[in-house]
């Protein structure tokens, strides 16, 4: 997967370049919205991530400019901007994603994924979910851990879907938020953490190996070790 | 019409300034009636009474110069019928002009021509003031129309009365009254009419503008008021207005310029600080740096949102929140925040009671959401436990009205009064105290409120609403 950043902060583009490249794609980055162009001119790319605020241009419209060369690789926008104008949620309407500064590496990745799957021929919809000893029928909404079913709250269970959905990998309190709940807040109490340790006490409570675990300062993760 | 509407026409512009013209016009114009009316009349009377004094005065001088023979009272008589037919047209009694005629001769019975009985004629003539040659009015009894009389005294001590009602003078006189009502009338409602019209169009043009102005929000500084292509006052009034409206609409655009790039410049660093922390947390093997590195990232995310609620708290003051106004179905929004909130409250002992009514409301959801949030993050993080909450939606008067009351401590006095500022937080708050500043700049925006009140029995009510239309202040 070959992906072009487009970002004037030095650091930031440096970090991202060295967080993709870990992540496995291969990552061309520009400054400015003109040399984007002259990249995208010579170089197929899977997918963009491109920042609002460019030097030369708003970044909407170097979004705007490449869709007319005829650049159709999905979109994921940077905003330092703190309300989401209606341009950027049309984007998001047309299968492209924002992520407002500062964000964690994690949600990006996390997203980006996300943008790249749907690019992708159809993929079957899992109607179970499996991690170690817990499974999840996603038909009938039952979890269970070793056999017994877990009663579950409808939340929890959607906590826990999204948690499996992306076992493994790290998701954050902004991810949860937004894809669990649909809300972008940021909440000034611990809720979330409250919602995953109620969630660990009925999944983890009592098994030998926990699965549910939380990366200090990024998120939590679900994962079999 | 309802009286209430009728009302509510009399207390516009276009009222009164066609009433006080047409008020003016129709006291104007009766009088200049009424002169007329009076001149026409004095013209009439004027020419019956030149009429009636040359008549008298040649029958006064055909009865003197007569001789006193059996012939004499005959052809007196026919001289004055003469004199009568002259006037009198064909009619009858009294809707006909009518002349008498009385010659009085001290020595011969008095010769008559005009209506019998004389009697009254005689009577009224007797009783009247007379002064040879000088006609005046005369009431005769049983006749509506008074007549005008003239006297002629002869030397031999005889007299010649001469009488005349002139009914079609009188008659064309109050035809014409008449019909100058009637036109005055007409002029008058036309005259109104008119005057209103033009009026009513005029100020319908500053209604627009007032409509226009009244509409915009912050959302959509562009809409601009017709100007219409005359350079009349009302005109000038739309063009100054957009002059005035283009530069609050670059002063907020100069505004969310600075914020965004404040926002910008600020986080760029942060985003880039951050993300070389996380990855040093994913190096970080052995985890020996872990907790710290992660109390970094947490301040660093505690920094972006008090970064951005200030930005926001300062479009705020200015009047220049951006809102992306969507139909909000404000009890679902609520539903799924106590839901997040639940389980944070339920470890802290809090039993929550919603009462969600059906609600919906025109506003912007992810500052609603951010704002209820940090209601919801106030009783987490302020209510001591084993408390309840009492959480509720309703409609009242036109308002979605949300009650967030608890049987804590209350809000303490001191800080009550400066709550909703920012900054001020109470002496074991956690928070950045900008929580309910935030909250109040987001009721603000919508046209809505937010206020603390003590709850009776002890504890804090707050009670945040938001109007669920938009008002145009034009109709309020």
């Amino acid at each position: 997967m070959r992906l072009l950043v487009v970002e004037d902060d030095n650091a930031i583009r440096e970090f991202l370049k060295r967080g993709l490249e870990e992540s496995g794609y291969q990552v061309d980055v520009g400054r400015d919205a003109t040399t984007a162009l002259a990249q995208a001119a010579d170089s197929v790319y899977d997918g963009f991530i491109i920042d609002l605020g460019l030097p030369d241009m708003d970044g909407l419209d170097l979004i705007a400019k490449l869709r007319a060369l005829g650049h159709s690789a999905p979109v994921l926008i940077l905003s330092a901007r703190r309300s989401v104008d209606e341009r950027v949620r049309g984007l998001e309407q047309g299968g492209d994603d924002y992520l407002t500064k500062p964000f964690a590496l994690a949600e990006l990745l996390a997203r980006l994924r996300n943008l790249l799957r749907r690019g992708s021929p159809v993929q079957t919809e899992a109607v179970r979910l499996r991690v170690r000893d817990l499974e999840l029928d996603l038909v009938r909404r039952e979890a269970r851990r070793a056999d017994t079913v877990l009663q579950l709250t409808t939340q929890e269970f959607g906590l826990l879907e999204y948690l499996c959905r992306n076992a493994g990998r790290v998701v954050t309190r902004t991810m949860i938020l937004d894809q669990v709940w649909r809300m972008r807040i940021d909440p000034a109490t611990n809720v979330v953490d409250v919602q995953i340790y109620r969630l660990r006490n009925k999944v983890d409570s009592g098994f030998e190996h926990p699965l549910i675990h939380t990366i200090r300062g990024v998120g939590y993760v679900i994962r079999e070790s | 019409m309802s009286s209430e509407n009728r009302d509510s026409y009399r207390s516009t512009a276009a009222w009164r300034i066609a009433s006080w013209p047409t008020v003016a016009f129709a006291i104007g114009s009766a009088i200049a009636f009424a002169i007329m009316y009076l001149l026409i009349a004095r013209d009439i009377r004027q020419r019956s009474d030149e009429w009636l004094s040359g008549e008298a005065e040649t029958l006064a001088d055909v009865s003197a110069n007569t001789p006193r023979d059996s012939l004499y009272k005959r052809l007196v008589q026919e001289v004055a019928e003469l004199a009568t037919h002259e006037v009198a047209p064909a009619g009858q009694g009294q809707q006909q002009n009518t002349v008498f005629f009385l010659h009085a001769d001290p020595g011969a019975s008095p010769i008559w021509v005009g209506p019998q009985p004389r009697g009254q004629f005689v009577e009224a003539i007797k009783g009247a003031n007379l002064v040879p040659g000088i006609p005046a009015s005369l009431k005769v009894p049983g006749w509506s129309k008074s007549f005008r009389v003239v006297y002629h005294a002869r030397p031999d001590g005889g007299s010649v009365y001469l009488g005349f009602s002139d009914v079609a003078g009188s008659k064309m006189l109050s035809r014409l009254t008449a019909s100058c009502v009637l036109a005055w009338a007409a002029t008058v409602v036309l005259g109104f009419a008119i005057a209103w019209i033009v009026a009513h169009r005029t100020l319908s043009r500053v209604v627009r503008i007032t409509e226009t102005v009244s509409e915009m929000g912050t959302a959509d500084l562009g809409k601009r008021v017709p100007e219409g292509s005359s350079s009349d006052e009302i005109s000038r009034l739309a063009r100054t207005f957009n002059r005035m409206l283009d530069r609050i609409q670059a002063s907020v655009h100069q505004l969310h310029v600075l914020t965004d790039s404040v926002a910008h410049d600020l986080k760029s660093p942060v985003t880039s600080v951050r993300g070389s922390l996380e990855s040093a947390l994913s190096y970080d093997e052995h985890g020996r740096w872990r907790e710290r590195v992660a109390e970094a990232v947490e301040g660093l995310d505690r920094l972006s949102l008090m970064l951005n609620t200030t930005l926001d708290l300062a479009e705020a003051n200015a009047g220049a929140l951006r809102l992306q106004k969507e139909s909000v179905d404000l009890a679902e929004l609520m539903r799924q925040l106590i839901d997040l909130y639940q389980p944070a409250m339920d470890l802290n002992h809090h039993q929550v009671i919603a009462n969600l009514k059906p609600v919906k409301v025109d506003a912007d959801p992810s500052l609603l959401n951010r704002a209820i949030a940090n209601l919801l993050d106030n009783e987490v993080a302020h209510l001591p436990s084993d408390r309840h909450i009492s959480v509720s939606l309703r409609a009242k008067n036109g308002d979605a009205v949300i009650r967030i009351e608890d049987d804590g401590p209350g809000f303490p006095r001191a800080l009550r009064e400066h709550a909703f500022e920012r900054f001020v937080k109470g002496d074991q708050s956690i928070g950045h105290g900008l929580g309910l500043a935030f909250v109040e700049a987001v009721a603000q925006a919508h046209g809505g409120t937010v206020r603390i009140d003590d709850r009776p029995g002890g504890g804090a009510v707050i009670v945040f609403s938001l109007p669920m239309s938009e008002v145009l202040i034009a109709k309020a």
